[in-house]
């Protein structure tokens, strides 16, 4: 039931209530939206703000993400070109004063952890305040819709979330996009073009993970997306990704969505994943078994649901290339014999696990540790989920992968410490959440041992893959680069240009950080990844300037 | 004549241009960095040659200094070009620098500075709004006046540095990661390291702002103070922002790279957190210092930021230091003046000339370390 339309590129597109434009892009099979540097057509890749592939321009104002702004009646929107004309656009209005909010608990991520978080903090009896970037919170996992009622439970129990939320009094934010964090703390937020100052008595860091690609040549074609992408499409827009859909990887995640891809009408022709079949792990199964009878169970289950639907899920099969053929994607794999096959399909699901978005908590010092297994920083943090810096808290995904389970319950323990730190209440005994967090990171441990998630380097035999997607570096000139200037991280980096595009090194920073590693000799735990700087994420000047007269203010 | 073996403290611009210049002309160099807060790793590739309005006002007991430094920018950015065909390109521009001024009052100080800069041979005109237009039509309406320095210009120097490792590395220039703690000179100067000691027959000491406390002990004090910056930058654009752009009286350097990206500078400061480690970022100063670019350019205000950073200058006191030390003629200095970056190049040049026994003894005169004798 289409109700409004807005153009791109001089078609008229409809869209549905609560649509991004990715989405209404998706629906209407408009999958190239930019074309980079180097002519290359690009597309939605991760559909949370992250990778920042999908821009477009609209109404003349380039460098929009299109997975990020919603759809809007009568929106001139223009694929974006490489070098926008800075001449042909507009002279920005006069920002709107920016807001200044001093909240005694600040929390950034209004996923599971941040709303458990606000919960908790609102009860002790401090201000809360919580900032999503997306319009609707409730995060990664709850992913909640903003004109849909639950698809299931999962979803209905993050809409129960969000309306306790709501109702405990703490003021929830949506489209906030913090760029920057300073000491103090001091945040730096743009609302809709708006400027946002947040100068809270605590902060708690609650901003989730994103999708850890598969860098083989081709990823970065239109059509390929990460698996949460084709999810959140599906969960937040009831938009399917394509027809037909092939989801690979590593991880429980993808099983899910394959069964959502398939739910929401698209043909899903196998899923592939890394790892061999759990039943030859029989005591690591047995292990979760023990530890989360219930969620096992529901593995189990989407197993067989998989079986009933017919589609195939192969183990110990890895994503090797994808071409750009007459009628899709042509994506080839290998088996664990080394034989390979093709699939042709229109949309390439990938997720080979996650990394955290800790730029916050970098950016503000907070001391990280390696986690080898897992391929990431951890954040240090004592048993109330505070850092290494005093009144900044962390919790769920972004101190290191957990799973939604747990970040609730981190999310409940540190709303109550931060509130006590601020003066409310006491970070009294949080023994059951204790006990339940104990249990849930025990399920993950061996969660994460049936799957294949440690990091891989791309295959050196194909050095044409892309590494770095914002400045198209491919793998072979990263290693030259290697050669001459092995140092550390950064200066490969200035050396090849490798993470200094807009996404500023998320996909390629730890790709990037590994080979110096391998190449140095150096254990990678001395290796501190891409510096991490304000803006986090890109910023629009005009809303610098905003933000600059409201703090130049004597009031 | 040519010492066989040279040590070169310090790995910038300035060490790895002098290890170029001593490795050609048959030299077994060896440059030892620490691998830290080198400025020019951080710097954003301004060839200055007018009087900056930032300097005269943050340092005016300076400002002789700096004017009678002018030839000398004048010689450095020839220097660049010598750079540019031989080792680059290094994405070198030379359309000219811009000072803008938003009233009469900046105005007519442009046209004082501008005749004493002519007297030292420097390029420069004065444009008015109508003539700016022509040439920077991106410019805010409340702009009415300009000076042009047409000696000023650009390079990228991720792409000079990149380029002149590659040429060091091929002339067989070692390079080690230390930092130096202590010099001794005997037969011999001996260098001690964290990690090792090191010994030349010559050393050439280019480590801008670690100068100072490395040759304390041979009867000079050399003022290098570590001078904490702040840059930022913006995503791709299409915009012909050709020249070097600056302002009469506030501190901002605007320019584009060949990338289409905007980078936004001018000395702004940062967070000074030591000299052993990286600065880091100040709000305040990514605040003032975009805002600003934004009120000069405004259409750049639809742009977005996607970097920034901070990194370490170096300041003295307006001059360069170049030369033997008066109580060694086996340690030569090669210490830029402000806008090192500019400098760099020629200060090599004139530091290896010493050691190749062609000391320019009347151009280097004036910035001989013997002024910090105590
Ligand atoms: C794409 C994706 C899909 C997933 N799907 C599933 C699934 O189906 N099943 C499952 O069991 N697990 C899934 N997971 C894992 C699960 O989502 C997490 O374990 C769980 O959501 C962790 O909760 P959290 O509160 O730490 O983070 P999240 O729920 O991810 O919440 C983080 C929130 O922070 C916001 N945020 C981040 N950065 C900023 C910023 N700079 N400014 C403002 N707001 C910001 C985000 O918009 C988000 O709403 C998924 C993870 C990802 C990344
Ligand atoms: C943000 C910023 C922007 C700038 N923009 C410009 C510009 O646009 N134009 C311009 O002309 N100039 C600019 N400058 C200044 C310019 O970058 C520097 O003056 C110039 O790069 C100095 O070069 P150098 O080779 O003398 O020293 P550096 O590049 O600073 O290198 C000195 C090296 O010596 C090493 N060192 C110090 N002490 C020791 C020791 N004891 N042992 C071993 N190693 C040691 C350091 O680690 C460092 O690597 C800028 C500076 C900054 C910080
Ligand atoms: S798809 Fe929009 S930012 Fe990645």
């Amino acid at each position: 039931m289409t109700t409004d339309r807005f153009n791109f590129a001089g078609k008229s597109i409809g869209f549905r209530e609560g649509q991004s434009i990715a989405a209404a892009l998706t629906e209407a099979g408009q999958r190239v939206l930019r074309q980079s540097a180097k002519g290359e057509n690009r597309g939605m890749f991760c559909g949370m703000g992250v990778c920042q592939d999908c821009l477009i321009t609209i109404d003349g104002l380039p460098n929009q993400r299109a997975c990020m702004t919603p759809a809007a009646f009568g929106l001139e929107i223009e694929p974006q070109i490489a070098f926008p004309q800075l001449n042909q656009m507009p002279v920005p209005p006069t920002a709107t004063p920016a807001q200044i909010l001093e909240p005694d608990v600040a929390i950034i991520g209004g996923g599971a952890g941040g709303l458990s978080a606000a919960i908790a903090a609102r009860k002790a009896g401090s201000s809360v305040l919580v900032m999503d970037e997306r319009k609707v919170a409730g995060g990664q996992y709850y992913k909640q819709s903003a004109s849909h009622p639950p698809l299931d439970a999962q979803q209905a129990e993050g809409a129960t979330l969000l309306k306790h939320a709501q109702e405990s009094g703490a003021e929830i934010m949506g489209s906030v996009e913090i760029w920057g964090a300073f000491d103090g703390p001091l945040f730096l937020a743009d609302v809709g073009g708006a400027a946002l100052v947040v100068r809270p008595k605590t902060a708690i860091i609650a901003t989730g993970a994103y999708e850890r690609p598969r860098m083989v040549p081709g990823w970065t074609l239109p059509g390929v997306m990460t698996t949460g992408a084709a999810q959140t499409l599906w969960r937040s827009y009831r938009t399917t990704p394509g027809k037909r859909v092939v989801v690979c990887g590593s991880g429980p995640l993808n099983v899910q969505v394959a069964l959502e891809l398939a739910q929401g009408g698209s043909q899903v022709v196998m899923v592939a994943e890394t790892a061999s079949a759990p039943w030859q792990h029989p005591w690591i199964s047995l292990k979760a078994i023990t530890a989360d009878p219930g969620l096992v169970f529901k593995g189990i289950g989407m197993m067989r649901e998989l079986k009933r639907q017919s589609i195939p899920l192969r183990h110990q099969t890895s994503l090797h290339t994808i071409e750009q053929v007459e009628d899709g994607l042509r994506a080839t794999f290998k088996t664990a014999s080394g034989s390979e096959f093709s699939e042709t399909v229109d949309v390439i699901c990938m997720n080979d696990g996650f990394e955290p978005q800790n730029e916050v908590l970098r950016l503000l010092g907070a001391s990280m540790t390696y986690d080898g297994a897992m391929g990431h920083l951890r954040c240090d943090r004592d048993r109330r989920m505070e850092t290494s810096i005093s009144n900044l808290f962390a919790v769920g995904d972004c101190a290191g992968l957990g799973g939604a389970p747990a970040a609730r319950d981190e999310g409940t323990i540190a709303g109550r410490a931060a509130a006590a730190r601020a003066g409310f209440g006491s970070a009294q005994d949080s023994y059951p959440e204790d006990r339940s967090l104990a249990r849930h990171r025990n399920f993950q441990n061996y969660l994460w041992k049936l799957h294949d998630v440690r990091p891989k380097l791309p295959d050196t035999s194909a050095p044409e893959t892309i590494v770095c997607r914002c400045e198209e570096i491919t793998l072979g000139e990263i290693l030259d680069g290697l050669e001459t200037s092995p140092g550390h991280a950064g200066s490969l980096k200035r050396a090849t240009r490798v993470g200094m595009g807009r996404c500023q090194g998320r996909y390629c920073g730890p790709v990037a950080t590994r080979l110096v590693a391998q190449i140095t000799g150096k254990p990678i735990e001395d290796l501190s990844h891409f510096a991490p700087r304000a803006p986090i994420k890109p910023i629009a000047i005009s809303s610098i300037l905003a933000a600059q007269e409201a703090l130049d203010d004597p009031e | 004549m040519i010492p066989n073996d040279i040590l070169i403290v310090g790995g910038g611009i300035v060490g790895q241009i002098t290890a170029i210049k001593l490795a050609n002309a048959g030299a077994k160099v060896t440059v030892v960095d620490a691998g830290i807060n080198a400025g020019s790793t951080a710097n954003a590739g301004s060839l200055h040659v007018q009087m900056q309005s930032r300097f005269m006002r943050i340092y005016p007991d300076q400002v002789p200094n700096i004017e009678a430094s002018l030839p000398l920018y004048l010689r450095a950015v020839e220097e660049w070009e010598r750079i540019d065909a031989k080792y680059g390109p290094v994405e070198m521009i030379r359309k000219g620098g811009l000072m803008l001024a938003e009233d009469q009052k900046q105005l007519s100080f442009l046209e004082k500075k501008a005749k004493r800069e002519a007297k030292k041979g420097v390029s420069v005109e004065i444009l008015d709004r109508h003539a700016l237009e022509q040439i920077a039509p991106w410019l805010g309406p409340h702009i009415i006046g300009a000076e042009l320095c047409l000696n000023e210009g650009k390079v990228n120097p991720l792409v000079a540095n990149r380029r002149l490792r590659a040429v060091a590395d091929g002339l067989g220039v070692q390079f080690l990661q230390d930092r130096i703690q202590n010099l001794t000179v005997g037969k011999r100067v001996e260098a001690i390291g964290q990690t090792d000691t090191y010994q030349a027959d010559r050393a050439v000491i280019a480590a801008a702002w670690g100068t100072g406390a490395l040759v304390g002990n041979f009867g000079v004090t050399i003022p290098s103070v570590g001078e904490p910056l702040h840059m930022n930058i913006t995503e791709a654009c299409s915009a012909r922002i050709d020249h070097l752009v600056q302002h009469a009286e506030r501190s901002i350097t605007l320019k584009q790279f060949k990338s289409g990206q905007i980078v936004i500078g001018g000395g702004w400061s940062a967070n000074d957190r030591g000299l052993s480690q990286v600065p880091t970022v100040d709000p305040l100063s990514l605040l003032g210092n975009v805002s600003l670019a934004a009120q000069l350019v405004p259409t750049i205000g639809n742009l977005r930021i996607i970097r920034t950073w901070a990194g370490m200058n170096t300041t003295m006191d307006g001059a360069s230091v170049i030369g033997p030390l008066p109580a060694s003629d086996r340690l030569v200095m090669a210490v830029p003046g402000d806008a090192g970056y500019t400098l760099g190049p020629l200060v090599a040049r004139l530091a290896a000339n010493c050691l190749l026994g062609k000391a320019d003894h009347s151009v280097i005169e004036r910035y001989s370390p013997a002024r910090f004798a105590n």
